[in-house]
């Protein structure tokens, strides 16, 4: 950049001493204000080594490493270190501030501070500068050597592009690779960064004196921001000022002042204690999400008309006006929609029949008319409010517009004031007549799934389910059952009890009865009776080990391509006969960490994805239940999964008596709630924006819409969005997703949700509408899916880069001038992104290595996260943690009471009493801690004679005392408030290991635990990473 | 036998139920299902006002019986029996008649009555084989005649709205060219004189 400057001429009458006294704020602020301020890590070590640091401005500011906007302030000092031909610090130390401050978080500082005190770190794998610290450190002691040269070459090519590093390779071989190969990223971003230079760096240079070094983009809110001092100012200036303003003072405060700043950002201080070089960080004044997922209502609120956010959620709703902001955002840009989330009561989503006029959509870009479409021509004409093109109102359509230009009769058209709403498809909208609700069980009855007594259970839930299932009374029903043959079951509606064929040629499958196989639940209710209740003893002395899966599969795909509908397969082997069977390819520890690791996580078998496809082109969902202690190639059989809008189930090591109320429970919500069927899902946006990738279970039909055989309240889905257009000139953009769907009671619908953003100008505007639970979904849906394509380590990384992209792209914008040098600064609305950010790292499907979980529970933990609405994502990564004891000693406390004593503690085994009972919660199970001093009273009131024993064979249960009473009334609500899943309950005592390790421990997030890093060390690692070359 | 069963309403052609897994071994039922939906649009025109009816469509027929404004149609083999598949149709009539009735009029949706498609799909099976008993019987039935319902092909009543077009075309084009003659004439007499 800096060399091509033809700017650079231009300057040279520029007194030196200008930029100096420019460059100070800049540069030296936040490091002399840093040391009063907050005693930073800087001064912690400025007087040990003054030395030190210096050698390594070079690499500071020759390392790619920061962003495009730090280039600019990097640049800066090297021409002054030449300029004088003397480099040393002393002579001018102005200068040296600014490299020095901004240089010394990096590696060496951190080095000596963090890492010698942190041993566990070391060891770990850290994102990505930390490595090469770990080889740098003993280099502070020999700085002055490379000293001269690297400024040299900085200055030579003053260009943040390669030709300095490679002259400083020479000097620092193996720190300067490692950073480069760290941040394939940033060739992007600088490259981003340069195209958008040029109106800057007129600006720049003016102040800086000779050189050019090409301020990207960010440096301008810095400079505007510096005081009147900027000259003539040139373009950048007033936007950074203008958007400054805007973001800031949109009503919090007098402009300028700091309090309206400290609405818009949280900081900590990371000090360091006077004589230690260990960095302190109070771990109880760190952001946690106790009170769970809070939705954004600066959105709602700025845009009433917006449907729920329950149904639709913006990772930020400040969508970026340009390519290169968007690009300055390095958080996931895009939504998260859960399409049919459950309303509450009185909120259910009005249904609106268009009978003579057809639905009212746009001619052009077919998007539904929506709160937002403006009405024209006294009514005659709408103007779409996605791509602007006006429509005709259809003659029934149409109603006089009042002297606002609304129309009059706007309090009867739903359509036109709900966010939400749901339309009535006429016959265009179908294929053919709407379907019945399809149930097709495809059961394992081998010795395995017959000892587990999963059988039983499942047989009994699904006769139990029977009267509910939706869609009386067209609901079809019908079973097939596999060992090493497959059994079809003839329900005609005539017999009194089913007729079993077997098929056992698996070659060449056939369907051994053309009707009645798929039957009419109403009609032949009373031989589906019997043969659920005679199911468990057909085959309880089943020896056959054998499991024909995939022919059974494609058996089931036959029987029910006719309509489509769910297929719920009960699996509890590993499929060992005909197409589809899968090796014990297994969970092999030394695969981990090599390039091959990530192929344990993907299907083996190609015929899993093909049949996933054929199943979903028949609208054919497949939801697994997997219930082997054994591998059972959760991966493979997960597919089927994913590309139908199905789910998995996964039950390791099945055991009626232990886990059969879990599944019975989950199988019956699966069974009852209400299913959207046939379903296609399109999201549509305004003019300049796309949406490029889409995540979550289903199967992408055409470019951008989803096809989902089934959909269901407790599924959501993510996509990303791209600006297409370098600039958008709108106000504001919408957003607007259509599920076109067969309900189950056989009416063909269209559920719209539409929502508007405002198009910002301003980073930190988009920092300040951020959604954090939005921003983590995206971000666990996109580590997971990385972990299918790289190693678990990779995926962690990405998301520990990410972050520290961000809040470094954000400490940019604040840092300097509001003197925060040492501290750790985040937008208030993502405060919680580290603490969500370091759970998702040690979630199920990313954490650690081979020991840490097993490959199937990864795996289906993984297939789950992809679909969970956000709060329930949320609560999974960042669990509750409650103490009981105290609630069930107090003599008449009340459940409702329950409400008001429920604090929920941070996830750190420092909060657990010995003497107390906490509950921890994460949406799937509730694991109960005794502590190992808690009254003994307690435990035997809760546990009985069992109290003492060893609490894994122990179940909870109702005994005769009003403190069991109270337990199970508390956990019964617990699980009443989030029913898409059974907690199944745990209990542990304190020091019963294995178990509290598993159970429990490991999953405190907070704390350290193996190679994992716990939050305070995450937080300083973040904090180090964001400070390096800022 | 029975391959395809539809309802709809002969007003403005909105389709109000029709047989489940209908299309099952029916190589072309989307080619045919367009052709019931030509067929009641034109009903809906008010054309083709025989209450009864059957319709050559290439191997199969398409019989239907318009009642209480509603139009119900079922395509068969040619070979299977006029007469049992007009009384398949008479007991679907009957029994939608009864059960949604009052309703017919007001449904605002298409298959606003998809769950009379059970009652289609049992009534459907005991028609299957023309050799059980019951059918025997229906088929002896002297009391039910369907002789005199009239047979055509499907080009034919498709076609019917498009000739009717060409004669009025052609009318009015002759209605004009000879309003030119006579223009023409009286020039040229004019002229003689």
């Amino acid at each position: 950049m800096g060399t091509e400057n033809p700017g650079r001429p231009n300057f040279p009458a520029r007194p030196a001493a200008t930029p100096f006294a420019a460059a100070p704020p800049q540069n030296v602020m936040p490091f002399s204000s840093s040391g009063p301020l907050v005693g930073s890590e800087a001064s912690g070590f400025r007087p040990t080594s003054p030395a030190a640091p210096q050698p390594t401005v070079p690499f500071s500011s020759s390392g790619p490493l920061a962003g495009s906007q730090s280039s600019g302030f990097r640049l800066p000092p090297p021409p002054r270190y030449t300029d004088p031909s003397v480099p040393p610090p002393a002579s001018n130390v102005p200068p040296t501030g600014g490299p020095f401050q901004r240089f010394p978080t990096p590696p060496f500082p951190s080095t000596v501070q963090a890492p010698a005190s942190r041993v566990p770190l070391v060891g770990q794998p850290i994102a990505q500068p930390p490595a090469p610290p770990v080889s740098f450190r003993p280099q502070p002691q020999i700085p002055p050597v490379p000293m001269g040269a690297p400024p040299q070459s900085v200055n030579s090519a003053p260009p943040n592009v390669n030709a300095p590093y490679s002259v400083s390779d020479s000097s620092f071989p193996a720190p300067m690779t490692n950073f480069q190969s760290s941040f394939p990223g940033y060739a992007r971003m600088q490259s981003n960064a340069d195209l958008q230079s040029p109106p800057m760096q007129s600006s720049f240079p003016s102040h800086q004196g000779g050189y050019a070094p090409a301020p990207p983009t960010s440096s301008t809110p810095f400079l505007s921001h510096q005081g009147g001092y900027v000259p003539p100012p040139p373009v950048a200036a007033p936007l950074g000022v203008q958007s400054r303003d805007q973001m800031q003072y949109p009503g919090s405060g007098p402009p300028g002042s700091i309090q309206g700043l400290i609405e818009d950002f949280s900081s900590l201080s990371i000090g360091s204690v006077p004589g230690s070089i260990d960095p302190g960080v109070d771990p109880k004044a760190l952001p946690r999400p106790l009170e769970g997922d809070v939705e954004p209502k600066l959105f709602s609120e700025m845009y009433p008309m917006n449907c729920n956010p329950r149904f639709l959620r913006l990772t930020t709703s400040g969508i970026p006006n340009s390519q290169s902001l968007a690009s300055r955002w390095h958080l996931p840009l895009g939504a998260v929609v859960c399409p049919l989330a459950e309303a509450p009561d009185g909120e259910e989503v009005p249904v609106v029949n268009f009978v003579s006029t057809g639905i009212i959509r746009c001619r052009r870009c077919r998007t539904y008319v929506n709160p937002y479409v403006t009405f024209t021509d006294a009514g005659r004409k709408w103007r779409c409010n996605i791509c602007s093109l006006l429509n005709d109102v259809p003659g029934d359509y149409f109603a006089h517009l009042d002297a606002t230009g609304k129309r009059i009769d706007l309090d009867q058209r739903p359509e036109l004031t709900k966010g939400s709403v749901e339309f009535v498809a006429p016959t265009e909208y179908m294929m053919r007549p709407p379907m019945p609700p399809v149930y097709f069980f495809l059961i394992d009855v081998s010795v395995s799934a017959v000892r587990s007594g999963m059988i039983e259970v499942v047989a009994q839930t699904i006769r139990s389910c029977l009267d509910e299932l939706p869609g009386y009374p067209r609901t079809q029903i019908g079973f097939a059952t596999f060992d090493s043959a497959i059994h079809f079951y003839n329900m005609k509606s005539s017999l009194t009890q089913p007729q079993m064929m077997v098929v056992s040629d698996l070659d060449d499958i056939f369907v051994p009865l053309p009707d009645d196989l798929l039957v009419n639940l109403s009609e032949s209710r009373s031989v589906v009776e019997t043969f659920l209740d005679s199911l468990p003893s057909m085959f309880q002395d089943n020896v056959n080990v054998e499991s024909a899966f995939g022919p059974a599969l494609k058996a089931a795909f036959m029987v029910m391509s006719q309509l489509g509908g769910k297929l719920l397969i009960f699996q509890n082997t590993l499929p060992s006969l005909g197409v589809g069977r899968l090796k014990l390819r297994g969970d092999d520890l030394r695969v981990y960490g090599t390039d091959k690791e990530h192929m344990l996580r993907i299907p083996e078998d190609q015929f899993y994805k093909q049949m996933a496809a054929e199943l979903t082109k028949y609208q054919i969902a497949v939801n697994i239940y997997a219930f082997s202690d054994k591998y059972t190639d959760i991966a493979s059989l997960g597919t089927l999964a994913k590309y139908t809008g199905g789910q998995v189930c996964y039950y390791p090591g099945f055991q009626s008596a232990i886990h059969g109320e879990k599944l019975r429970h989950e199988l019956a919500r699966d069974l009852t709630r209400e299913t959207a069927w046939e379903s296609v899902m399109r999201i549509r946006c305004g003019k300049g924006v796309r949406f490029t990738s889409y995540h979550g279970n289903f199967m992408l039909r055409s470019t951008d819409l989803m096809a989902l055989p089934a959909v269901d309240c407790d599924k959501a889905y993510a996509m990303q969005l791209t600006l297409e257009e370098t600039l958008l000139t709108t106000q504001t953009v919408y957003f607007q997703v259509a599920l076109l769907y067969t309900a189950s009671c056989g009416e063909r619908r269209i559920r719209v949700h539409t929502a508007a953003a405002p198009v910002v100008a301003d980073l930190g505007e988009m920092y300040r509408q951020a959604d954090v639970g939005a921003v983590v979904s995206v971000f666990s849906r996109l580590a997971i899916e990385k972990t299918l394509s790289s190693k678990l380590e990779d995926a962690r990384n990405s998301v520990q880069l990410r972050i520290v992209k961000a809040l470094k792209e954000y400490r940019n914008l604040y840092a300097v001038q509001h003197r925060l040098g040492g501290r750790i600064i985040f937008p208030e609305s993502l405060k919680f992104l580290p603490l969500y950010g370091l759970a998702l790292c040690r979630s199920t499907p990313l954490r650690g290595g081979y020991a840490d979980a097993p490959l199937d529970e990864r795996c289906s933990a993984g297939y789950t996260m992809m679909t969970l609405p956000v709060k329930k994502l949320l609560k999974l990564l960042y669990p509750s943690l409650i103490r009981l004891d105290e609630y069930l000693l107090k003599a008449s406390a009340q459940v409702d009471d329950f409400k008001n004593l429920e604090k929920r503690l941070p996830l750190a085994a420092e909060n657990l009493d010995s003497r107390g009972l906490y509950l921890y919660d994460d949406g799937f199970r509730f694991n109960i801690w005794f502590g190992r001093a808690l009254s003994p009273d307690v435990a035997m009131n809760l546990l009985g004679a069992d109290f003492a024993a060893e609490l894994s064979k122990v179940t909870l249960s109702e005994r005769e005392n009003e403190m069991s009473r109270k337990l199970m009334r508390i956990l019964k609500k617990l699980r009443e408030s989030d029913p898409s899943f059974y907690h199944l309950c745990h209990l542990v005592r304190q020091g019963e290991q294995p178990r509290e390790g598993f159970l429990l421990l490991s999953n405190l997030v907070e704390d350290q635990m193996g190679g994992a890093n716990g939050y305070v060390d995450w937080i300083l690692q973040i904090h180090r990473q964001v400070q390096q070359n800022p | 036998m029975v391959k395809l069963t539809l309802i709809a309403r002969v007003t403005d052609g909105l389709p109000l139920a029709e047989g489940l897994d209908d299309s099952r071994d029916l190589k072309d039922a989307e080619f045919y299902k367009q052709q019931v939906k030509a067929l009641f649009k034109n009903l809906s025109r008010g054309q083709n006002e025989a209450s009864r009816m059957s319709i050559e469509t290439g191997p199969y027929i398409f019989h239907y019986i318009i009642e209480g404004r509603v139009c119900y149609l079922t395509m068969c083999d040619r070979a299977y029996p006029k007469k049992l598949a007009f009384q398949y149709l008479e007991d679907l009539k009957n029994e939608f008649e009864r059960v949604n009735g009052a309703q017919i009029e007001t449904a605002a949706r298409p298959y606003a009555f998809i769950k009379f498609d059970t009652f289609i799909q049992k009534t459907k099976k005991l028609y299957q084989d023309t050799r059980t008993q019951r059918n025997i019987a229906k088929l002896n039935d002297e009391l039910y005649e369907v002789h005199q319902i009239m047979t055509r092909n499907v080009q034919e009543v498709l076609g019917v709205g498009e000739k009717l077009d060409q004669v009025s075309e052609m009318s009015s084009r002759l209605t004009s060219e000879s309003r030119i003659y006579a223009d023409k004439a009286r020039d040229l007499n004019r002229q003689c004189w």
